[in-house]
């Protein structure tokens, strides 16, 4: 009866003071998780400001000697409640800051600011301590983000809080875990919000055999809650180049393996898979994501988690010093111990031979024995204790119980049972050695005549004897064909020279032709009686000038007039070049300058060459007059 | 003072003297270790003394350092069938003993070698036939080489290229002679020699290019498993095809990842590479 009385009190309170708060200033609170806090460790400042008129706006968190800011995050919302007919509005803008030490000293950090109606506020620097890592005492870890009550209740549930043990979410909220971050499981982001799955492997490059330890973690936001991942959508990561052992049960509930920060916020992280994967072969081998869907909350249901594909570079460990009968993917580090019994056997009997391989890494599943004739070694009994070996390490131990058959008599030595192998953390071969030792063997008659009807039907009879020598390795052998020159000349050389020499010839058949026709024109014609008539008309003889004269006039009108004068007579000429474009004065002269020479050459009186000489420069007047015409 | 002086000397030298001593000492026995005639030596001792094991070893750590040598490989071949026949055979020896041999005969260039190591083979694949009529798989372990490569393999490539210089000479020599010469017999007779020379070249050519072509891209491998089962290139084995017998000699034709592409006769599959061995090639 007190309890609901008090509840109706506060209602009226509540309603009381609903205008009161109403104020136009905004209400600024500056929160953080701890004031002293180790170089390397995240700190959170969280400023949370409510205004009844607008949101908030632009928030700033000022300097920051000392420290590096490593993420922000808003949170905006709104209230709007009606009481009475009377409607408040609440505008909350929650900001937070994750700041990363980064010195030791004190340091004033902001004053973190806001805009609210377009005025700046900012309420007080936060002093922080920031002291060397590892040295800050243990803070409490970051509460889940609630949502933010302007009124410090929820009007749609009044009673909360009233009995306690009534809301099932109380508890988780009531306790937050302190915890302790273990930078190791940092990331640089999130892969997802609220779960998100990260894959490592201890090494990126390994030999052939090498444990490469490959484990897969899922980080949940501390402050999710109703979490829930489909179990039925869990995919596996692929490692087909790899073979695969795991060194966690993967039947139980993933363990934790710490709290990490990552952008701002806490995670607590759990380990879900842990192998060790062996490389099969040599080459960029891949290990692929895990994936995982999500069911609730509704916010990222149907979505899926997947981690990281990982990539491993493999190589064979080196040639170099590399023992015989090393085979390759024997790496790790191994011992070998040998019994025998009985040592002292019949001929044709048998004795055990128990080798007991231990050690980290992957145990061979077979030894090399030591073949001999005589002696059989029949397929070996085999004993496992090989499982996880500490935290992240695969070994153990394997037992191979051998039983060996002896057919020749007296003390027969057994050999060694040797396993070279390759030593990842010294980075060198080594090899695990068992001593079998000697078995004295009784002769017996009847071993001895079985052993002679066995030889009748011997396996691969008539093999060649060795070769005691090497025969010298094989010396790389240059061949005729493999120099370009044999193909261009040995090959295509003889057809080229035969193409070129047809095709020279037609090209020389071609030129001459050429030359020919050329020699044969009209303008190399009259060039050629040009010079004649000029010689002609140097020497004495006026009648020989004159036939030059005319020969150089009539080659001049076909040179460049296109026009043969030759059996022209009379008017004719003078026609026959007006006919082919000459302009009637020169066609005129030129047929004047032929009845010239025509008269002079037939006169019956001796011709002057003088005469003839003045006839020769008239008419190379004409040519040049027929030539500029042309 | 002057003696212990001297005795302390004496004793510097001493030390000094067994530094200088093991550090000569301990490279020298590492230099025994790599050098191929010692592990030869061992080797060939091993086989003598019927310790297949030992001479595998020896004769595997040869090869691991690169020698590539006909002997090596022959007693290699020889090395795996003793083990076999002695009754300790390990799955696939009898593969690897047809590799060891086959590569010796196509490494080396002693005719007595070459017959011992064909010899050998054919006790090996006789054996391999022999258990695999017994289990009722076919026994073919060698489908033969295709006919171009029988063609090519009849004369050396030296040969094919000096003979298909001397073709093209011959018709380069013979259309000349045609073209320049107005006597008719001589004409005749050049352009006979053209026209016998042109096939000729045709021929020489191609077959001097395959064998250069085998020479510088063939692959070839031993199946070193008791079978190897045609798969398609996801490693899905392809469904009534016949396996490869141990001790086939195939070619490959690519490698990816754990699988490799292979032809056998007319078989052309993907094949796990592990179940392979290749066959190093004579320089």
């Amino acid at each position: 009866m007190k309890r609901a009385s008090l509840v109706v009190l506060s209602i009226a309170l509540f309603a009381i003071a609903l205008p009161a708060r109403a104020d136009a200033t905004p209400q600024i609170q500056v929160q953080i998780d701890g004031d002293t806090v180790g170089v390397g460790d995240v700190v959170h400042l969280q400023m949370s400001v409510s205004s009844p008129d607008e949101m908030p706006s632009d928030p700033q968190i000022g300097a920051t000697p000392g420290f590096a800011v490593r993420g922000q995050s808003a949170s905006p919302s709104q209230t709007h409640i009606i009481v009475n007919g009377s409607r408040t509005d609440r505008f909350t803008l929650t900001v937070e800051w994750a700041l990363e030490g980064r010195r030791v000293g004190t340091f004033a950090v902001g004053p973190p600011s806001v805009v609210v109606g377009g005025k700046r506020y900012a309420p007080h620097a936060v002093t922080f301590h920031v002291v060397p890592a590892g040295q800050a005492p243990a803070r409490r870890a970051q509460p889940p983000p609630s949502q933010q009550l302007p009124f410090g209740f929820s009007p749609f549930d009044p009673w909360k809080g009233f009995f306690p043990g009534f809301d099932s979410n109380d508890r988780a909220v009531e306790t937050p875990p302190t915890v302790t971050v273990d930078p190791k499981l940092s990331l640089d982001a999130p892969r997802g919000p609220l779960y998100f799955l990260h894959a490592t492997a201890d090494k990126t490059t390994a030999v052939v055999g090498e444990q490469v330890t490959y484990s897969v973690y899922e980080y949940i936001d501390a402050g999710a809650s109703n979490l829930e991942v489909d179990e039925q959508d869990v995919h596996d990561p692929t490692a087909a180049d790899f073979l695969k052992r795991p060194l966690l049960r993967e039947d139980q509930e993933a363990g934790l393996a710490g709290y990490a920060s990552v952008g701002g916020r806490t995670w607590i992280v759990k380990l879900v898979r842990r192998w060790a994967l062996f490389p099969l072969h040599a080459g960029d081998l891949v290990v692929g994501p895990m994936s995982i869907g999500l069911v609730r909350p509704r916010s990222v249901a149907g979505t899926r988690r997947a981690t990281e594909t990982i990539r491993v570079t493999v190589t064979e460990p080196p040639l170099a010093g590399r023992p015989p009968g090393y085979a390759v993917g024997d790496v790790g580090h191994f011992a070998l111990s040998a019994q025998v019994q009985p040592r002292e056997v019949e001929q044709g009997g048998a004795v055990g031979v128990d080798v007991e391989l231990s050690g980290k890494g992957n145990l061979p599943n077979v030894l090399g024995v030591p073949a001999q004739e005589g002696v059989e070694w029949l397929a070996p009994e085999v004993h496992d204790e090989v499982g996880p070996a500490g935290h992240d390490e695969y070994g153990g131990k394997r037992r191979f119980a051998f039983v060996v058959r002896v057919r020749r008599a007296g003390d027969v030595d057994l050999g060694t049972i040797a396993l070279p192998f390759w030593d990842p953390e010294q980075k060198k071969y080594d090899v695990a050695g068992a001593r079998v030792g000697v078995v004295r063997v009784a002769g017996s008659r009847g071993a001895a005549a079985s052993r002679g009807s066995d030889t009748s039907d011997e396996m691969l009879p008539g093999l060649p004897s060795v070769r005691e020598e090497l025969g010298g390795q094989t010396p790389q052998r240059r061949h005729v064909d493999d120099s370009p020159l044999f193909w261009i000349l040995g090959v295509g050389g003889w057809p080229f020279a035969f193409g070129l020499a047809v095709a020279g010839r037609a090209a020389a058949r071609k030129a001459l032709e050429a030359w020919r026709r050329r020699s044969r024109s009209p303008t190399a014609d009259l060039k050629q009686r040009v010079a004649a008539a000029h010689a002609a008309c140097a020497s004495k003889d006026a009648r020989t000038a004159d036939a030059a004269i005319v020969r150089a006039l009539e080659a001049a009108a076909v040179a460049h007039a296109g026009v043969s004068v030759r059996d022209a007579v009379g008017g004719a000429v003078a026609e026959r070049l007006e006919r082919a474009g000459v302009p009637q004065p020169a066609a005129t002269r030129i047929a004047e300058l032929l009845r010239e020479c025509e008269a002079a050459r037939f006169a019956p009186h001796a011709a002057d060459v003088v005469t003839a000489r003045d006839r020769w420069q008239r008419a190379q007047g004409a040519i040049r007059s027929l030539e500029r015409r042309a | 003072m002057m003696r212990r002086h001297a005795s302390h000397t004496r004793g510097t030298l001493l030390g000094a003297c067994l530094l200088l001593g093991l550090s000569l000492a301990l490279p020298g026995r590492a230099r025994a270790d790599e050098d191929p005639q010692a592990l030869f030596a061992g080797a060939v001792k091993a086989l003598h003394e019927g310790r297949a094991g030992d001479a595998i070893d020896a004769l595997e750590a040869l090869a691991d350092r690169g020698v590539v040598d006909p002997a090596a490989s022959f007693d290699r071949g020889l090395a795996y069938a003793m083990r076999v026949r002695i009754g300790v055979e390990v799955p696939g020896d009898l593969g690897r003993a047809v590799q060891g041999l086959e590569e010796a005969r196509d490494l080396s260039r002693d005719p007595r070698l070459v017959e011992d190591a064909s010899h050998a083979l054919g006790i090996v694949r006789s054996e391999v036939a022999k258990r695999r009529a017994r289990s009722g798989d076919p026994a073919e372990v060698d489908p033969g080489r295709s006919l171009g490569r029988s063609v090519a393999g009849l004369l050396p490539e030296d040969t094919w290229a000096v003979l298909a210089a001397v073709a093209s000479a011959a018709l380069a020599l013979g259309l000349f002679v045609r073209w320049v010469v107005r006597a008719a017999r001589a004409r005749v007779a050049a352009g006979i020699g053209a026209g016998v020379a042109a096939p000729v070249l045709a021929v020489a050519v191609a077959m001097a290019l395959a064998v250069r072509h085998d020479r510088q891209n063939l692959r070839e491998a031993v199946v070193v498993a008791a079978s190897a089962r045609p798969s398609d290139e996801r490693g899905m084995a392809v469904s009534g095809a016949t396996p490869i017998a141990e001790g086939a000699r195939v070619e490959i034709v690519e490698v990816r990842g754990a699988l490799s592409h292979v032809r056998f006769g007319r078989i052309d599959a993907w094949v796990p590479s592990g179940a392979l061995r290749e066959l190093a090639r004579p320089g």
